[in-house]
């Protein structure tokens, strides 16, 4: 036995040290803890919930709590507001005005996100497909993407500009191609949300083609190789490869649209005011009217606990859809 | 099922990669191209698969003509290095693309994977994607993919450099045996030597500026090599380069190593062939195998004075880095021999073995210079 070994055995019987360390190993410390005190974690994560707490967890049980009463102008203030039970929903979902509402956010949803995200893709991988000098990509890239960086106030006015009915730019331009005989009457009732679609559709396509070009240029190009021995014509390419393997970022572009269009007040407020006789209406945009202008707080509330169920079902289809994606391809 | 024909090929971007190659790959040859990296040997497949255009030169499969197809009328399948596998599609999906691209009826389709994948052994993967399998697993269902397509022409890129020593083996041993890569020409890229002579049928060396520098048997390319650059890119270790000066005393060629006292008697076969031409200077090629301490080598030799510098013990033979004259020699020993650096040995050196290539071109002055085959 050597002296060291002695020792550690020695160690272990006096001092109670485990012979499996060697001896000279000393269990004192050998790194400075990173966390000095136990009060640095609940300061650390104490701080940004106290944040979140009051910018984002006591509204949205404020909002709770008042779609349950009757608040509004009158008594906001002084707290004399009445329990009303479910009364603010009943209201909210058997008025006509909300339907009509949910109807507009369908057609917006399907015409407008929907849309959006299938022609930045289409758009996107044309780019990709047919330009091939990255001078030429970025500048194009630049040139959809600026409506992107306009401000929707801006947006909104421009567009009521260029659709003013007599004397507009776009009338103008299909009058002059023959397109159409007569003026377009573009804020009428019935037309007036399309209007609010098209210049949404301008200024936001740029998003999602911006998130699936950007997914296709990461595609490995050897899988194109690969194809191409194959003998995979190009439709083929597209549909059983291209597609496929964009699929979680384009999930991803439809979530990103689609949360915004439950957020979609600005264009609505600038370019129609939800008018004429409420047909452009989102359900957002009345639970605005309602709540700020109106001061039916309770109502309001009502209105927005509602969008909020409706969304986040929405997003949790596609937020699934998207995690059995990446487990079937092996990245989750 | 068809021999390739390459004539002049020709192909560069911004350097000349592939310069007027030529070469003929028999039906059911297996042919492998070694070479450093970043030579040109990817290139050169890609341009017989047809994923690149030719500049110059033409490429035939058989009687065909196939230099201006694109790759799907060719008949070629190929691996890549990287796998290529579509990351969405089962395992048995892929192996199934290049049959369903042509339009092939299921029941072909199922019968024809389900053999390939019994042959590679991944049978039970079949439902599997390729992010769900290993490393050799996904290869192998490249390889499925390839042998699948029953092409006039496989080419295999480096497809099992990337795996880990063992799999490799395996998978080597593996392309021995594959039937399907035996009847047609089988073009197979890799930058392992030791691959390369194990696999092929013939080999050849891809060189600077995407020349073949040498293309035979392993034995001819290792025994025989016809370049400096040939015999310094097959063998483990590496074969000692020395240059050294051509010297005449009594009527027999000597060469003497430059700067250093090394002096190495030639055979008399040697002086013949070299015809003279003492003060030419030379490259002497050594390779470590026919050096080895004076007293396990009899015979044909010359003994040298030398003195251990490192000393490698490996599994099956060791490793000796010695200092003669002032030149490091590497060469062989038995494994369970000892030597301490700095012990003075004599070194045993079978200079019938030697090679000998000229200092300028790197060309070898024994063997007849014959390019490109």
């Amino acid at each position: 036995m050597t002296p060291e070994r002695k020792e550690a055995v020695v160690s272990e019987i006096v001092r109670g040290t485990p012979s499996t360390y060697p001896a000279w190993f000393s269990a004192r410390k050998r790194s400075k803890p990173l966390i000095v005190s136990r009060r640095v974690p609940i300061l650390l994560v104490g701080l940004p919930v106290l944040v979140l707490l009051a910018i984002v967890i006591y509204p949205t049980i404020w909002m709770f709590y008042h779609s349950l009463r009757d608040t509004n102008i009158n008594h906001l203030f002084s707290g004399e507001h009445a329990s009303v039970g479910l009364e603010n929903y009943r209201t909210v979902l058997s008025s006509e005005r909300f339907h009509d509402s949910l109807w507009h956010l369908a057609l917006y949803l399907f015409f407008g996100a929907c849309l959006q995200v299938l022609l930045g893709t289409l758009l996107a991988l044309i780019i990709y497909e047919y330009l091939k000098s990255n001078l030429a990509r970025a500048l194009i890239l630049i040139l959809l993407v600026l409506p992107m960086m306009l401000p929707p106030s801006i947006v909104g006015t421009l567009w009521r500009f260029l659709l003013t009915p007599s004397n507009g730019a776009i009338n103008q331009a299909l009058l002059d191609l023959g397109i159409i005989s007569s003026h377009i009457e573009w804020f009428n009732a019935g037309v007036s949300l399309w209007s609010i679609i098209i210049a949404d559709v301008w200024n936001w396509t740029a998003l999602p083609l911006l998130i699936v070009y950007s997914g296709r240029v990461s595609l490995p190009p050897a899988v194109y190789e690969a194809a191409r021995v194959d003998g995979a014509g190009q439709w083929k390419v597209l549909r059983r490869i291209t597609l496929p393997m964009l699929k979680e970022v384009i999930a991803i572009a439809f979530i990103l649209r689609f949360t915004d269009a439950f957020k979609f007040v600005d264009l609505v407020y600038v370019m129609t005011s939800g008018g004429p006789a409420q047909s452009s209406e989102l359900p957002t945009y009345i639970a605005f009217q309602r709540g700020i202008r109106e001061f039916a707080i309770g109502e309001a509330a009502a209105y927005a606990i509602i969008i909020f169920a409706i969304s986040a079902i929405i997003v949790t289809l596609f937020l699934k859809y998207m995690k059995r994606v990446m487990k079937a391809q092996g990245l989750a | 099922m068809a021999n390739i024909t390459i004539e002049g090929l020709c192909k560069g971007w911004d350097f000349p990669v592939i310069d007027d190659l030529s070469v003929e790959i028999e039906e059911g040859e297996f042919f492998v191209v070694v070479g450093p990296s970043g030579i040109g040997k990817t290139t050169l497949l890609r341009l017989i698969a047809g994923l690149e255009s030719a500049d110059r030169g033409r490429i035939l499969l058989g009687e065909r003509e196939v230099t201006h197809l694109p790759p799907y009328r060719r008949r070629v399948a190929m691996t890549f290095e990287s796998y290529a596998l579509y990351p969405h599609l089962t395992v048995f999906e892929n192996i199934s693309s290049p049959l369903r691209a042509r339009k092939k009826d299921r029941a072909t389709i199922e019968r024809r994977v389900k053999a390939v994948a019994q042959l590679l052994r991944i049978d039970h993967l079949l439902d599997r994607k390729p992010g769900q399998v290993s490393g050799g697993q996904k290869q192998r269902t490249a390889l499925g993919r390839t042998l699948v397509a029953d092409p006039e022409v496989f080419l295999l890129d480096e497809p099992i450099s990337h795996l880990d020593a063992k799999i490799r083996q395996d998978l080597r041993m593996q392309f021995h045996t594959l039937e399907e890569l035996r009847r047609v020409a089988t073009l197979y890229v890799t930058h392992d030597y030791a691959e390369a002579l194990s696999l092929g049928d013939r080999i050849g060396v891809m060189g600077n500026g995407g020349k073949l520098v040498q293309i035979g048997s392993a034995r001819e390319l290792f025994e025989r090599p016809k370049a400096l650059f040939v015999a310094e890119h097959l063998g483990q270790p590496t074969i000692n380069a020395i240059p050294s000066i051509l010297q005449e005393e009594n009527g027999s060629l000597f060469a003497c190593a430059e700067n250093a006292a090394l002096r190495l008697a030639l055979s008399p076969q040697q002086s013949q062939r070299l015809n003279g031409g003492a003060k030419r200077r030379i490259v002497l090629g050594l390779r470590p195998q026919h050096v080895r301490p004076a007293d396990e080598l009899r015979g044909r030799d010359s003994e040298i004075d030398a003195q251990i510098d490192i000393f490698e013990a490996l599994g099956s033979n060791g490793i000796i880095i010695t200092k003669a004259g002032g030149v490091t020699i590497t060469g062989l020993t038995h494994p369970e021999r000892h030597f301490e650096p700095g012990q003075d040995l004599r070194l045993a050196i079978d200079t019938e073995a030697l090679h000998i290539f000229d200092a300028e071109t790197g060309l070898s002055l024994l063997e007849e210079p014959r390019w490109q085959g």
